[in-house]
């Protein structure tokens, strides 16, 4: 089911697949499923995608929350723990705070069986996958939503389903890789990732920094990208991405680690220590500076180990 | 309750401005009035700022982060004003040799907020990037506040302080352990509005995020061997009140880096949230 019309039949999000429940005034969740088709090289979902579900189960309830004025994202963050592997994943979402111009969101996100339980980890405890927050820029009207389509009731549930992923999101959505060092990566814009009012969706954007930053940490270490594990996406929407492509460009920070093949590439970067800005620019629109991206990554052999240590959950 | 205590007569800014010592210049756009300023800083490595990795406390380097984006956020949107709603950051190195130079630019000015991205370079390692912010700030009316300033700005480096404390001193954050870390409201960490200076907030949380990683840790780890690193910093609501109460909760990570959740409530305004933050912990 659509709201106001949004997502089209044919959308990434469709695709993608998506289950929410607003569950209060303040509170919903929304799973989706961990393929292949969206895992990055540690098996697990791409922060992108992570920061996807949460930009939809977030609007989901900032939709109810401030009917009848709309939203849109002003940034987000995803930071993961460990991998995301689910079979699926699901993000907790809770109300932080509503102000006059914006609204506060955070989300908890878990691996979860198909039906929604948990899959918990040692001991029986739950595991987080990471933690997020988005901020919501409130704009005054402009709620398109009818009650049937996003009635009072609770809980209030909502599918988006479409003909699924045969291939890479990345390779669905038409990204290409043009200068691996350079984080320079390339997504046409077309109604297929558009958002409500028609430019790019923020999950893709958050995506295709996710992508330009594991293409830029990658070469930068020397582990390459299936080495490189983006965990971390601070996004910040500047403008809207219209016309496309979107073409990105990174720049590595230093992460004090010694060159591959100077030192194993357990110590290219530290548990903490590879870092890129990354940014969108629609370069059919004049370049414009659309997303600022600040990402982390970590070796895949350092994300993977089970938690242990100072991760302990308490 | 021990910590520092002015001497003299109270000026928020002045206290503020000596312990951190940043040197802050406006750098006008190329095209005039039409364009928008970027902003430098440089500040020094003091040894009281060092943290567990022999560079600056990530904290602290918050602080000065805002204090660059603030006065440039600021400045774009004249005669109004700024306060500052969000802070991300990554930091990449913890063993900075300093002086640590910052610049920044305004991302986006639209009527409502500014957003500013921020670079951190260590002078001290060849000028390379060691850090990277965005801020986010609000617009708001100044009111009686004033604000007129020689452009293009330029706020000299002040010298040191004698008997400088350590940040826990200076921000009257109470001795501990555990998940819960207490900061008290004195008068010299009230910005000129009158709240808690947005800068103690992300000291506070430097310090909870480390102590509670400590403390849920399952090795021999110690908060003198952890030091946080990467920073999420939502200001939620002013801090009118105090004292303030900083509530971690150690979310997961790999082997030698948590992240933890810190929320921060106002204890004397009816115990309401006021920042919530996230920091990654790193062992070093």
């Amino acid at each position: 089911m659509a709201v106001g019309g949004y997502p089209p039949a044919t959308h990434f999000l469709g695709d993608l697949g998506f289950r929410s429940e607003v569950l209060s005034d303040t509170s919903a969740k929304g799973l989706t499923r961990v393929s292949p088709h969206v895992a990055g090289a540690d098996g697990g979902a791409r922060a992108g995608v992570v920061a996807t579900l949460v930009d939809v189960v977030g609007g989901m309830l900032g939709v109810r929350i401030l009917r009848p004025d709309w939203m849109a994202t002003a940034d987000l963050t995803v930071q993961l723990v460990r991998p995301a592997t689910g079979p699926c994943i699901e993000a907790r979402v809770e109300l932080v705070r509503r102000g006059r111009t914006t609204m506060v969101l955070e989300a908890v996100v878990v691996n979860v069986d198909e039906d929604g339980t948990e899959v918990l980890g040692g001991g029986g405890a739950s595991e987080p996958v990471a933690w997020c927050t988005t901020t919501f820029a409130i704009l005054t009207g402009g709620n398109r939503t009818t009650t049937e389509e996003l009635p009072f009731d609770l809980p209030s549930t909502m599918e988006i389903g479409g003909a699924g992923l045969k291939r890479s999101l990345a390779e669905t959505l038409g990204i290409s890789v043009m200068d691996a060092a350079a984080g320079r990566v390339s997504l046409p814009v077309r109604p297929y990732v558009h958002n409500s009012i028609g430019a790019v969706q923020g999950g893709a954007m958050a995506l295709l920094g996710d992508l330009a930053a594991t293409e830029a940490l990658g070469a930068a270490t020397g582990l390459g990208p299936a080495g490189m594990v983006v965990t971390d996406l601070q996004v910040a929407y500047l403008a809207l991405g219209r016309v496309g492509p979107i073409v990105t460009a990174a720049t590595v920070l230093d992460g004090g680690g010694v060159p591959a093949g100077g030192g194993g590439p357990d110590r290219v970067v530290g548990p903490g220590a590879a870092s890129a800005v990354v940014e969108l620019v629609d370069t059919g629109a004049g370049d414009r500076l659309c997303t600022v991206i600040d990402a982390r990554g970590m070796p895949v052999s350092a994300f993977t180990p089970p938690a242990v240590s100072v991760a302990a959950a308490p | 309750m021990s910590g520092f205590t002015p001497s003299e007569p109270v000026d928020v800014r002045h206290y503020m401005s000596e312990y951190f010592r940043l040197e802050r210049w406006e750098i006008p756009s190329a095209d005039g009035d039409e364009g928008l300023s970027e902003f430098g800083g440089r500040v020094p490595l003091d040894p009281h700022h060092r943290g567990a990795g022999g560079g600056m406390r990530t904290g602290v380097l918050l602080t000065n982060v805002d204090s660059v984006g603030g006065f440039l956020a600021g400045l774009s949107v004249l005669p109004r004003w700024t306060v500052t709603t969000s802070l991300m950051a990554t930091v990449t190195r913890l063993d900075h040799r300093g002086p640590l130079r910052l610049h920044g630019r305004v991302l986006r000015r639209g009527r409502n907020s500014v957003v500013a991205g921020l670079t951190v370079a260590d002078e001290g390692r060849g000028d390379v990037l060691v850090a990277a912010a965005t801020g986010t700030f609000a617009v708001l009316d100044p009111g009686d506040m004033r604000l007129e300033f020689p452009r293009p700005a330029t706020v000299p480096m002040p010298p040191p302080m004698a008997d400088t404390p350590l940040p826990e001193a200076f921000f009257r954050i109470d001795p501990g352990v555990g998940t819960t870390t207490r900061l008290e409201l004195a008068d010299h960490l009230r910005n000129p509005w009158g709240i808690l200076h947005g800068g103690a907030v992300a000291v506070l949380v430097d310090v909870a995020a480390c102590r509670a990683a400590a403390s849920t840790g399952a090795g021999p780890v110690t908060v003198e061997g952890l030091a946080a690193a990467d920073t999420v910093l939502h200001y939620l609501r002013p801090v009118r009140v105090g004292p303030v109460e900083a509530r971690c909760s150690v979310v997961g990570g790999p082997p030698g880096r948590a992240l933890v959740r810190v929320a921060v409530h106002d204890l004397g305004a009816e115990d309401r949230l006021v920042s919530l933050a996230s920091v990654v912990v790193l062992e070093v």
